[in-house]
């Protein structure tokens, strides 16, 4: 059913537009994007696991930071449903796309297991030093979005 | 020796060697070099939203340079050694790539203009026309450097 969906995804006309003429545009836009996305999650993360921002407190950071993050993920998210309509069927079995997806999804996870949970006594360490389990969320979205950039870069050379 | 020839000197050694012929390195490479591009991106964003008024409004710009900007002088050595590394793998690609050409020159301007925000932020933390002009320079001139960067691949 995925297969059929990438298929009819390829047909379409603005697949096809970017395929013949827009990919080097739609791709740099996607690269400006995913630096925007990665770059200020890693500042909220190393706030999270310690390492830098500390006399933020982490409250502040994020609520002035991750509004970017979103703006720029919505536009990471469009351009690479272009990138991938382009060659939908070549992109299908794609492992470092299928693990890259995989990886997204467990960011996401990772994401609302903190917003949910892990910051839900977050008046209580704010301006101090996170609890483990909130330091470990942050060492995972460190680890993940790395993942994510790799395997983004890697799906290009298979 | 011309550019050439440097080219394919470099290309027949045995660093370039080892790199085009050891799997994974170049898309290693390439994600290390990805990854410090968005630390060193966000840094400059964080200090450029600050000075057109968004982002970080609570703290004096003096604090937000002097939290971000050290981050952009830590990750150039990086690039510039991932980015070398690449060249050395595949130097006929790049060194006469006129996008090339242009991501050094926009890298030069991108520095230069940091250097000078970095100066007046430690000065004062008042924001005037020329930190604003300044700032638009900064984002303008780094997503010049990343675009820059992908189109060698697309332009000879």
């Amino acid at each position: 059913m995925i297969h059929a969906f990438f298929s009819w995804l390829q047909a379409t006309s603005i697949a096809q537009a970017v395929s013949t003429r827009w990919f080097p545009v739609v791709e740099s836009v996607h690269v400006l994007a995913i630096a925007t996305v990665v770059g200020t999650i890693f500042i909220v993360d190393l706030r999270l696991v310690g390492l830098s921002s500390r006399s933020l407190r982490l409250t502040t950071l994020s609520s002035q930071v991750l509004p970017w993050t979103w703006r720029a993920f919505a536009l990471a998210l469009a351009t690479g449903t272009l990138l991938l309509a382009a060659n939908a069927e070549g992109y299908y079995g794609n492992a470092p796309l299928r693990i890259k997806a995989v990886l997204l999804l467990l960011a996401g996870l990772n994401m609302a297991w903190f917003q949910f949970v892990g910051r839900r006594d977050i008046a209580r360490w704010d301006a101090g030093r996170p609890p483990v389990a909130a330091r470990r969320s942050g060492w995972l979205s460190l680890i993940l979005w790395t993942g994510i950039v790799a395997c983004g870069r890697w799906a290009g050379f298979v | 020796m011309t550019i050439d020839d440097f080219s394919q000197w470099l290309s027949a050694g045995a660093a370039s060697q080892f790199i085009q012929v050891t799997p994974g390195i170049i898309p290693a490479l390439q994600t290390v070099h990805i990854l410090c591009v968005a630390v060193l991106f966000a840094a400059a964003l964080m200090v450029d939203l600050r000075i057109l008024g968004s982002g970080l409004r609570d703290e004096p710009l003096r604090a937000v340079a002097d939290r971000f900007i050290p981050s952009i002088w830590r990750c150039i050595p990086v690039l510039l050694a991932t980015g070398a590394l690449l060249i050395v793998a595949e130097p006929a690609r790049t060194l006469t790539n006129p996008s090339f050409f242009l991501k050094l020159c926009a890298l030069a301007a991108a520095i230069a203009v940091t250097l000078a925000l970095q100066a007046f932020a430690r000065g004062s933390s008042r924001v005037g026309a020329l930190q604003v002009a300044g700032a638009f320079a900064s984002l303008l001139l780094w997503a010049t450097v990343i675009v820059a960067g992908r189109y060698i691949a697309y332009v000879s």
